[in-house]
């Protein structure tokens, strides 16, 4: 009954969705709004399930010790500080939330970004070695992208843009559309096997065939 | 120490301070190169240009954090600064509750520079739960998806939404993207069930995606990274609508001399190799 249900459910919206979509009809649009409403509905308590998760897999970790639970001191200091200054003073201009945003979330999400440079610089001087003819070709391919996508580019030769474009638009494009494609078909795949009961890794718990 | 180790085993402190040093002179002393603008950048420009002033809005969506700003955040300021310098409406959303305060400070610092008026110039709508609920839902009505602006006032009480009812309404739509959620769950949710005209912002590192989607005609216009900003920017300035500081095209030589470093480092790193081949 506990798995009954819940597929049963996701069998009838899946095939009622699948159909909505492709009939242009008033009662169609109104289940489509319907539907949609319950969405953001069921959005807004994926949120509360989500503060819930990450509370009680922090206090574990500082309960039991585990590696680095220090740093969950700092993730429910961190939950707790935003969540009152969030709710107590509101989130406009000049409150503490937006305090704590400008000086500490945008900083910090700044510099972790701006560090990537310094380790891609590195990788790529310990790794980018020509040692096969497609690692050769990786190479060739990388150097004309980089430098073809700055202005220096245009600065050394007028054709290094074309040609930086002509990589990304024609060979680098069809192995993108081949992937796509790929992609899409997996989803539909995947999406079809869940519709239909087959794939159950979202009910949780043990998979059973 | 042979030639070989000497350059196949470059410290890796020596490649750090080689590239802050390339990094932050150009940031104090401008070199000042600039680059071609390319289709997919005038494109966007083109389609922004287009909007009717003081008309239906344009619709931007804040699908970033802080930390894709340095590339993501200039094009934010470009493109609310070509709408305002146009008189063209505009309403600010996000789909990363993160990209909010950049979102509300971008419209502080454009809409002071332009004197325009909240409510009736532009509109800030926020954040909600829900991602492609969102999505749907606006495509059915905007104001029963956000009944309330970013600070709890009801949007049906602002000039700016008289006649807008959906994306039938809003003659361009622009995803400022760094990952998922973005552009790509405004093409699937937006653009291919409700025909909106979509163009988007990448970072650099993601541009390469996005070209299928702007060959097939999905996306109109694209802004792929700091190159892209900066392009944006040089076309502001030559079309006469800001004449503010150009953060991404100032940065646009730090990363044209990174890049070069990169190179250079990639080719010793070659050299050495392959002496060490020979030599073994």
């Amino acid at each position: 009954m506990q798995q009954r249900i819940p597929l049963t459910l996701c069998l009838i919206m899946g095939i009622l969705m699948i159909v909505q979509f492709f009939v242009p009809h008033k009662l169609s649009e109104t289940t489509f709004d319907l539907v949609v409403k319950w969405v953001r509905i069921i959005s807004a308590f994926a949120l509360v399930l989500g503060v819930r998760s990450i509370t009680v897999r922090s206090i574990e970790q500082i309960r039991k010790r585990r590696k680095d639970w220090v740093y969950s001191i700092f993730t429910l200091l961190g939950l707790v500080i935003t969540a009152v200054a969030g709710l107590g003073w509101g989130v406009k201009a000049g409150t503490p939330l937006r305090t704590i945003y400008n000086n500490i979330l945008v900083p910090l999400g700044a510099t972790m970004f701006s560090i990537l440079a310094y380790y891609m610089a590195s990788a790529a001087y310990r790794a980018f070695r020509a040692r096969t003819k497609e690692a050769t070709l990786l190479l060739i391919a990388a150097f004309i992208v980089m430098i073809g996508k700055v202005p220096i580019g245009s600065a050394i030769s007028g054709r290094l843009p074309d040609f930086a474009d002509w990589v990304l638009n024609v060979p680098n494009m069809a192995a993108k559309r081949g992937i796509l494609f790929g992609v899409a078909l997996g989803m539909i795949a995947t999406s079809l096997k869940i519709i239909l009961g087959i794939e159950r890794g979202w009910l949780g718990g043990r998979r059973q065939k | 120490m042979k030639l070989a180790d000497i350059l196949g085993k470059i410290d890796r402190r020596i490649i750090f301070i080689v590239l802050t040093i390339v990094i932050v002179v150009p940031l104090l002393s401008p070199i000042g190169l600039v680059g071609r603008v390319s289709n997919r950048v005038r494109d966007l420009f083109q389609a922004i240009d287009n909007i009717k002033p003081n008309d239906k809005p344009l619709l931007i969506s804040v699908d970033f954090d802080p930390q894709s700003m340095p590339e993501l955040y200039p094009m934010l300021l470009s493109v609310l600064r070509h709408a305002f310098a146009k008189n063209i409406r505009v309403m600010v959303m996000g789909l990363w509750v993160t990209g909010v305060g950049l979102g509300e400070e971008a419209l502080k610092i454009t809409s002071q520079e332009y004197n325009k008026e909240y409510g009736k110039d532009y509109l800030f709508l926020g954040w909600k739960p829900g991602i492609s609920a969102v999505i749907l839902g606006m495509g059915r009505s905007i104001k029963e998806t956000f009944p309330t602006d970013y600070y709890g006032k009801p949007i049906d009480s602002f000039p700016i939404m008289q006649g807008v009812t959906n994306y039938r309404d809003i003659p361009f739509l622009l995803s400022l993207s760094a990952g998922d959620p973005g552009y790509l769950t405004w093409i699937s949710y937006a653009q291919t069930r409700f025909g909106v005209k979509l163009g988007t912002g990448v970072t650099a590192v993601s541009a390469a995606d996005a070209y299928p989607y702007l060959q097939s005609g999905q996306l109109t216009g694209l802004l792929d990274g700091m190159k892209g900003a900066s392009e944006y920017e040089f076309l502001l300035s030559k079309y006469g609508y800001s004449k503010a500081f150009r953060p991404a095209s100032q940065a646009m030589d730090s990363q044209s001399l990174a890049h070069l470093v990169i190179i250079v480092l990639i080719i010793l790193g070659n050299i050495g190799y392959f002496l060490a081949r020979k030599r073994s």
